[in-house]
């Protein structure tokens, strides 16, 4: 990108030079945000087990109204969500955009910080609120109304340089298709946040729409916020790992359109038969299957570009929570698909297969390819490598087989679920006999968690050593090594 | 932790190996698309397509019944709301009670034995088979005190709760018709307006004991009952759907 003409070899120790110094002024606030991101996640997940078991054992751990399921569970999503979700996906946009952009972080990195801290702090604040009782009730948007305009003012100090970064950024072809992404993420975030929470505290007598606002909002955060993130992120490691161009800039265009474009008007399916004007259920459940495009595309891209690659999976630790995740969209999308459809939506309508998308899309996908991201981000910014193999692999296979337990299981039980309820012959059956008979699902609901907040304390522990400075001293990156690694790239070519 | 002032070529050798080691960042290339997933995505938007049509109910902010536009008269349950038409007004309050019968049959039981020494049973009941005036009255307002079915003495205590209030006088006109004609039992149908009738006679709050229904015994609530099998109770027609 830089255009004085010089020797190749000054040339790169320029260019070397340069991006060690975006790297270093973006290292505060983001290594902040992964930090405290990941705290909150392991917070999550443990508060994710608890609330699995007292769906089971009402009794577990006593009576006390603090830890009941109706309390730890927003509380588990809204760590989840805010704690981690938003808060990694920031510093991932973050040191992404200015990367790509070729911009330091010129100023302003205090206030970055600062609205880090503040983020935190509500959070908490929130949460304790949650866990007090003092609930909305409004899933995904449980914290009282206080939390909300603080957090959108934290989002829009880190937005803000983002986009101005991208401003900025001379283009080169190809610039656009990780950084449209992030771009995108910047600007639907709030649009998304304002107007369910202006629509849901502010709008007295909604009523029944109020339900399908939520359930609008919900979907808009995860297909406009964690999945442009995510789809992001992929797009920007997996060329960088492997060597290897994307595959098409027509399809990553196309797919980033119609996702623009489609995103925002799925949600309303959710009550599908309620008492909402039929046609937004019947545009909600339309646009959640035509979500498949973009998502297909998307898919189809990453395919070709690692067709023939995948061994690099096996030693680059990014690329390989990268492609886990990658390999998760397209499932979320299949899933997404079935929820929405009128003919399975039937079924699976107000059962635990909504779960099993939410997960599957902020943890599965989402989460997943910013784990990638932090592999790769991380050493950069502190100056060390990854400690250990054991952890990585540990956190990676851990968390793989605990968010693949949960969806599958609750796609199995929400199938089984609403098969039951629309049984016919169930007409005499009460309520709480198909609680019952879901017992068993929530139960590996809750060992699944117990494997994901496992992985999350090795990852916790890895990246509290690494941010204190603690990690390996030397010049080779830390990889997964396999047997078969001498076939696949050279060595240099991972982490 | 990492060098103070801005790096140099020296401290990216030793802080910023990972900087070095990096790929330049790649342009995409412009491969053509496999035609087989673009098939595989226009079957998607058909696929999607067909969650609107006459879902969307006319776009109109007044519907939200997905299959208003949808034959069945907009009633999304198997066959559509205009299922029971096809039905004779007889075995249609033969199915109908059969599923409200839910609520009887806690103490009943399903097969209308009731329980020895508990609850009276309804088969070969002349409560149930007498005159539809008691029936309707017990139901309607509840019964309590000792009786005697079938030559089995019943005094369970708190008796019977009265039904009238909990369900609408076609519910119940359907339970006591599906009750008439169940289990080996044969007797008229009893229509909503027979219900009705006595409702608007009767508002007391309650139970009734047996002493005071004497009056009632024999007589039938008067009122037009569709032709056809409950008219007449034939023996062929009501055994068929009472087997369900």
């Amino acid at each position: 990108m830089q255009t004085t003409p010089s020797t190749p070899d000054t040339d790169l120790q320029a260019d070397n030079l340069r991006r060690a110094a975006i790297d270093k002024s973006v290292k505060v606030p983001v290594l902040f945000l992964f930090t405290n991101g990941a705290f909150w996640l392991m917070l999550s997940t443990i508060l994710g087990v608890l609330a699995a078991i007292k769906l089971v054992e009402p009794e577990f751990l006593g009576n006390c109204q603090y830890i009941s399921y109706g309390r730890l569970q927003p509380a588990h999503i809204n760590a989840l969500v805010y704690g981690w979700g938003v808060q990694a996906a920031l510093g991932v946009m973050l040191w992404i955009m200015a990367r790509r952009s070729g911009q330091e972080l010129k100023s302003g990195k205090s206030l970055l910080l600062v609205a880090a801290i503040f983020w935190n702090i509500t959070i908490t604040f929130g949460i304790l609120a949650v866990v007090m009782g003092k609930s909305t009730s409004i899933e995904w948007l449980e914290m009282p109304k206080f939390v909300w305009p603080i957090l959108l003012g934290c989002f829009l100090c880190y937005a803000w340089p983002i986009v101005r970064m991208f401003g900025r950024a001379f283009r080169p072809e190809g610039f656009m298709v990780s950084t449209w992404y992030i771009l995108g993420a910047c600007f639907w975030f709030p649009w998304i946040f304002i107007t369910a929470n202006v629509a849901l505290h502010c709008l007295p007598g909604l009523g029944a729409l109020g339900a399908g606002i939520d359930a609008w909002y919900i979907h808009g955060v995860i297909m406009l916020f964690f999945v442009p993130v995510g789809v992001g992120a992929a797009y920007y490691f997996i060329p960088k790992i492997t060597g290897q161009p994307i595959a098409s800039a027509q399809l990553a265009s196309a797919g980033f359109w119609t996702l623009a474009i489609l995103g925002g008007w799925t949600g309303m399916q959710k009550y599908m038969g309620g008492p909402l004007p039929a046609w937004m259920t019947s545009i909600g459940a339309a646009t959640g299957v035509l979500l498949l495009i973009p998502v297909g595309l998307v898919g189809l891209n990453h395919h070709l570009t690692t067709l023939g690659k995948h061994s690099a999976a096996a030693s680059s630790p990014t690329l390989r929570f990268v492609f886990f995740g990658a390999l998760f969209y397209p499932v979320s999308g299949v899933i997404l698909a079935l929820n929405s459809a009128f003919w399975t939506g039937a079924s699976l309508q107000f059962t635990q297969s909504w779960y099993a998308f939410q997960m599957v899309s902020v943890y599965g996908f989402f989460s997943m390819c910013v784990f990638g991201a932090i592999y790769y981000i991380v050493p950069r910014l502190s100056g060390c490598e990854w400690l250990s193999v054991r952890l990585i692999r540990n956190h990676f296979w851990f968390s793989v087989y605990g968010v693949g337990t949960i969806v599958i299981m609750s796609l199995v039980a929400g199938w089984q679920q609403g098969a039951d309820l629309n049984d016919p012959e169930h007409w005499d059956q009460t309520f709480m006999n198909h609680v019952v008979n879901s017992r068993a699902y929530v139960v590996s609901r809750a060992v699944a968690w117990a494997l994901i907040s496992f992985s999350n304390l090795m990852f916790l522990i890895h990246l509290l050593l690494m941010v204190l400075g603690l990690g390996r001293r030397s010049s080779a990156p830390t990889l997964l090594h396999h047997e078969h690694d001498e076939t696949a790239l050279p060595h240099g070519a991972h982490a | 932790m990492s060098a103070s002032a801005h790096p140099d070529s020296t401290d990216l050798d030793r802080l910023h190996s990972a900087v070095k080691r990096e790929k330049a960042d790649l342009a995409p290339e412009s491969q053509p698309a496999p035609l087989w997933a673009m098939f595989l995505l226009m079957l998607v938007a058909i696929i999607a397509g067909g969650q609107l049509g006459p879902m969307t109910g006319g776009w109109s902010f007044d519907v939200s019944n997905p299959f208003a536009l949808i034959s069945g008269g907009g009633d999304p349950r198997p066959g559509g709301g205009g299922a029971g038409d096809a039905l004779d007004p007889f075995a249609l309050a033969m199915k109908k009670g059969a599923s409200g019968y839910s609520v009887c049959g806690g103490c009943h039981q399903g097969n209308g034995g009731g329980l020895p020494g508990q609850f009276p049973p309804l088969t070969k009941s002349e409560y149930v088979l007498g005159g539809t005036e008691r029936l309707i009255r017990i139901v309607q307002h509840g019964l309590t005190g000792p009786v005697t079915v079938n030559g089995q003495s019943f005094n369970t205590p708190g008796g019977m709760q009265p039904f009238g209030g909990a369900m609408s006088s076609q519910d119940l006109a359907n339970v006591l018709t599906f009750i008439r004609n169940s289990w080996g039992n044969e007797a008229t149908m009893i229509t909503k307006e027979m219900v009705q009738k006595v409702r608007d006679e009767e508002k007391r709050a309650s139970q009734w004991t047996i002493a005071e229904l004497l009056p009632y015994a024999e007589k039938n609530v008067p009122g037009e009952i569709p032709a056809g099998p409950g008219a007449t109770a034939a023996p062929a027609a009501a055994a068929a759907p009472a087997a369900k």
